[in-house]
């Protein structure tokens, strides 16, 4: 796929959105394939989740963490994070358990150490994970810190690297780790051997997500009335080309299609509560926003680059499963189901 | 449930013991809590009974022994009642006749009403909006302390060492005359809560120990009673309870979180006693304080209420009443007062002496706004008797209400200012059974229906969370009970026997896509039993007991199921031991004596085998 072929031995593929792996050959196992749904699971119950579709046949494999391992995962899903052979699942109660990702038998944990992880990025044999860290008694997190794990099957935690407040989205390139520093507006970034932070770029808008294509390296920034799209220099490590597209009210998901086109999740939340999916194009300076869908609870958003199809994740309010609903690229449904508690996300295989 | 007859404790009241009426001790007065309950069923333990649960929650005793579902948040942690398969917010909480939920949440956590602090613990099952107001919805708990006249001094200790760092004392002394009593209760209870347990949140599922479910709880009870003269009567009750607690994580999560809840309550009862009627003047001040990690929540209630319970005639006998509550609440998020002011009214008509009905009428209205009006109809009718045996059939319909709490009002953001109260209709049908010889018994059969309309849930609305009026519930279900007791050559025995089924479902959801139509409400056993032997011989008593809790999922579309659990106590005890006028009443406890590993709520670890020593001194 096109982030191997471009980044050379280091592969990233990271959170929500869509990314494959098509580049080696691997044995085909149950689960490395298709799409794996993240369900978050309920604040208080721990219930966080992995399902299984198969978009070809619409077989859905539910709960496989538990079916595999025989016991419940026990967290909040927070990140799905495919390297190679492992596939790491990041609760943000405190926890990342480590399974193959053809059969989901469990491979390892970082289990102690961490407050609230969100990402994880694999750099050579250390694994970093970012970590808003514990609250304090305002539910503020002035102790934000990307941890260190040496070793890719987990283990303890050797360091915790200070970042600014709710680190997200973590992204590997040659011997650094560039973290999306969301409350503070920053991106840094961290030499991996000598663990610590090396630079920061200061943004105009709360860096969320990264994406990396034909050579580019994207940030996906939300401010209240607008997103920005940073690209970002990974040889001088700078900020290039900015795209700013006015959306109100958009929320940290986007979905990468492959051809410069995103969608993203936007919320006007209370008192009005309209949920929208938007699809972003951009062509060179100028940029179009098309309103796909409207409602109320949607939590995720993927996109499947083999049927082009967009997954829309609702949580329906916490209250029991979530559905799916998928969409063709212009819109229209094509189908609904129901997975599992709090959808709120999508890992896609390439073909 | 007809031991508290209202002639039996207003003629208590007169010091003079008289031949014709068999007085075991001379009581303060208390307004019966059946007197107009007429075809609801009732259900009562006295101090002996929970004597076996002292040192133990509210949530424990009524976990093991009756047909509600305590749901429990892990060891000394929340424990929210259910009856009839209802949420814990449609269970009212009396003591001493004050209502004590809290009037931002609605409710009450049984695991800080501790069994030392009380003497007297009475269950109502079904809608009683007329008889006990708002929040009478699946049933309502009734909480008393218990003074008497003409009893001396009166004093002991009781001390409590167990496993898990179980360490409680608690301290009575009281002194009564003919016209005056005092009695104060002193407690504290901890426990260490580092009880082992399987951590299925954790890779190769070790075993480790609770690190944080550490509880402490202390209080004081204060009872004091006067007799000003013949005719009037006052009584005065405080309470002051404080419990600071680490709150036990779900597996898989590592918060470090604490909660402090203190709670200081105050009741003064004046009564006046006509030759046929009683006046109750009632005055009342409940302040609970949550300190929830650095996030304060407090609120206070003011009650002033008054009542007037005359016999008209044999037949007749009434009650009318009217009750004002002022509640100022001061919350992390907001402030707001709510005012209440509701007017009741129960009539009993005692056609024979084996056949009464009673009609309870009652209409509150909070901060402007009208409550639906609830009445109740009920009958008991003994229809067969004989010596040695009788038949009673008792049935009820009626309505109960909830008003939405200060939170659903007021939360900021969130809150919803037009939100409905609940409504709901009920009735039910019972046949008891008792027989008494050699061999005694009481069986009861209760049939009952219910549906519970504008059900408030609360939904994340974008990233703020707000409750609505969505959900209808219909609950339907039976639930039995029976004792036996007997002799075996010098043994005394007993055995108490339950079971209750509870089909909870939901019949309108949030759309007509809701995964929960048609399905068993969360957290809401279909199946729950227990029974209880205990044999007695010359002070020695033992008893093992047993509960069973069936399936029940987690959500209330059903997928997870979490798997049914019964545990077994024992207890052994010998209360003979004396010297001189000191008594020392010994007991020993095993609580889940197989061990078993279960959860009562997904994820919440439950201790393993503990045991318990109890020693008492007694003046």
């Amino acid at each position: 796929m096109k982030l191997n072929q471009l980044l050379g031995a280091l592969a990233l593929i990271s959170a929500s959105f869509a990314c494959s792996d098509s580049g080696e050959e691997k044995p085909l196992g149950k689960y490395n394939n298709g799409i794996l749904i993240m369900n978050e699971g309920n604040f208080g119950t721990n219930d966080g989740e992995v399902y299984h579709l198969n978009p070809n046949t619409e077989v859905l494999l539910p709960n496989i963490f538990e079916a595999e391992n025989l016991r419940p995962f026990a967290g909040l899903l927070q990140d799905l994070v495919l390297e190679s052979d492992r596939l790491y699942l990041v609760a943000n109660t405190g926890k990342v358990e480590i399974v193959n990702p053809a059969d989901f038998k469990s491979l390892g944990a970082v289990s102690a150490e961490l407050d609230q992880p969100r990402s994880l990025a694999v750099n050579g044999s250390k694994l970093f994970i970012s970590d808003y860290g514990p609250y304090d008694a305002s539910y503020a997190t002035p102790d934000s810190y990307v941890a260190v794990v040496n070793g890719l099957d987990g283990g303890v935690v050797s360091k915790k690297i200070p970042v600014s407040n709710k680190p997200q989205d973590l992204f590997s390139f040659g011997n650094y780790i560039i973290v999306a520093g969301s409350e503070e507006n920053k991106i840094e970034i961290i030499d991996a051997t000598q663990e610590a932070v090396i630079t920061t770029i200061n943004l105009e808008a709360s860096p969320r997500q990264f994406y990396a294509e034909d050579g580019i390296l994207w940030v996906y920034a939300v401010a209240a009335d607008e997103v920005i799209f940073y690209t970002v220099n990974l040889s001088s490590l700078t900020l290039g080309n900015t795209y700013t597209v006015p959306v109100t009210n958009a929320t940290g998901n986007i979905a990468f299609n492959g051809d410069d086109e995103m969608y993203v999740l936007t919320s006007s939340g209370w008192p009005d509560y309209n949920d929208t999916v938007l699809s972003i194009d951009i062509n060179g300076s100028t940029s179009t926003a098309t309103q796909l869908m409207t409602g109320s609870g949607f939590y995720g958003i993927g996109f499947d680059d083999n049927l082009n199809q967009v997954y829309v994740a609702n949580s329906n309010g916490f209250q029991g499963n979530g559905t799916v609903t998928v969409l063709s690229e212009t819109g229209s449904v094509i189908r609904s189901f129901e997975v599992g508690r709090g959808p709120s996300g999508f890992l896609v295989y390439g073909n | 449930m007809f031991l508290l007859l209202w002639v039996y404790t207003f003629v208590g009241f007169y010091p003079v013991s008289q031949d014709t009426i068999p007085l075991a001790e001379v009581e303060v007065y208390a307004p019966a809590l059946d007197r107009f309950a007429q075809g609801q069923k009732v259900i009562s333990w006295e101090k002996a009974e929970l004597e076996d649960f002292q040192g133990r929650s509210l949530g424990d005793i009524l976990q093991e022994q009756s047909p509600v579902f305590v749901r429990q948040y892990g060891a000394g942690m929340i424990a929210s009642p259910s009856f009839r398969g209802t949420s814990a917010g449609h269970t009212a909480v009396f003591w001493n006749g004050l209502p004590i939920n809290s009037p931002s949440l609605g409710q009450s956590d049984l695991s800080i009403l501790p069994i030392s602090s009380i003497d007297q613990v009475s269950l109502q099952f079904g809608n009683a909006g007329a008889l006990f107001g708002n929040e009478a919805i699946g049933g309502s708990i009734h909480l008393g302390t218990n003074s008497e006249f003409g009893k001396g001094l009166q004093a002991g200790i009781t001390h409590q060492t167990g496993s898990f760092g179980l360490f409680n004392t608690n301290l009575f002394a009281g002194f009564s005359s003919k016209n005056f009593s005092s009695k104060t209760k002193v407690y504290r209870e901890f426990s260490k809560n580092n009880f082992p347990y399987k951590d299925l949140g954790r890779i190769g599922t070790p075993e480790v120990k609770e690190d944080h479910a550490q509880f402490e709880q202390i209080g004081v009870v204060q009872d004091l009673a006067w007799n000003l003269n013949s005719n009037n009567q006052f009584k005065t009750a405080f309470w002051w309870n404080k419990t600071n607690r680490e709150v036990q994580p779900v597996m898989g999560s590592k918060t470090k979180d604490v909660q402090e809840d203190q709670a200081f309550r105050a009741v003064i009862d004046f009564f006046h006693f006509e030759e046929k009627s009683v006046w109750n003047l009632k005055t009342g001040f409940v302040r609970n304080e949550q300190l929830f990690n650095a996030s304060e929540n407090n609120s206070t209630q003011y009650f002033v209420a008054g009542d007037w319970d005359q016999e008209i005639s044999g037949k007749w006998t009434s009650k009318l009443g009217a009750r004002y509550t002022l509640t100022k609440g001061d919350l992390s998020t907001y402030k707001a007062d709510d005012e209440r002011i509701e007017l009741y009214q129960s009539t009993k008509f005692s056609a024979t002496e084996n056949l009464s009905f009673a009609i309870n009428l009652r209409q509150l209205v909070y901060s402007g706004t009208f409550a639906p009006f609830t009445p109740n109809l009920g009958m008991d009718w003994s229809f067969w008797n004989t010596n040695t045996q009788s038949l009673l059939l008792k049935t009820s319909i009626g309505k109960g209400f909830k008003v939405p709490t200060l939170n659903d009002r007021f939360w900021n953001p969130g809150g919803n200012p037009n939100l409905l109260p609940e409504e709901s209709l009920s009735g039910e049908v019972g046949l008891n059974w008792s027989k008494k010889g050699d061999l005694n018994w009481t069986q009861g059969l209760t049939y009952y229906k219910m549906s519970v309309d504008n059900w408030i849930i609360w939904l994340p609305k974008g990233s703020v969370w707000t409750p609505e009026n969505i959900k209808k519930v219909s609950n339907q279900g039976l639930e039995y009970q029976g004792s036996l007791n007997g002799h075996l050559g010098l043994w005394k025995w007993e055995l108490a026997t339950s079971y209750t089924y509870s089909k909870a479902v939901t019949t309108k959801g949030t759309d007509e896509n809701d995964q929960s139509i048609g399905k068993q409400l969360p957290y809401t056993p279909q199946h729950q039993a227990n029974a209880k032997v205990q044999v007695k011989k010359s002070g020695f008593t033992s008893s093992i007991g047993t509960f069973f809790v069936g399936e029940r999922s987690v959500t209330a579309d059903n997928p997870r199921m979490m798997p049914s659990f019964q545990l077994f106590n024992f207890g052994l005890g010998y209360d003979q031991l004396t010297l001189g006028k000191l008594q020392f009443p010994l007991s020993f406890q095993i609580n889940n004596i197989l061990n078993t590993d279960y959860q009562v709520l997904y994820l919440r670890a439950m201790p393993g085998r503990s045991y318990q020593f109890n020693l008492s001194i007694f003046l």
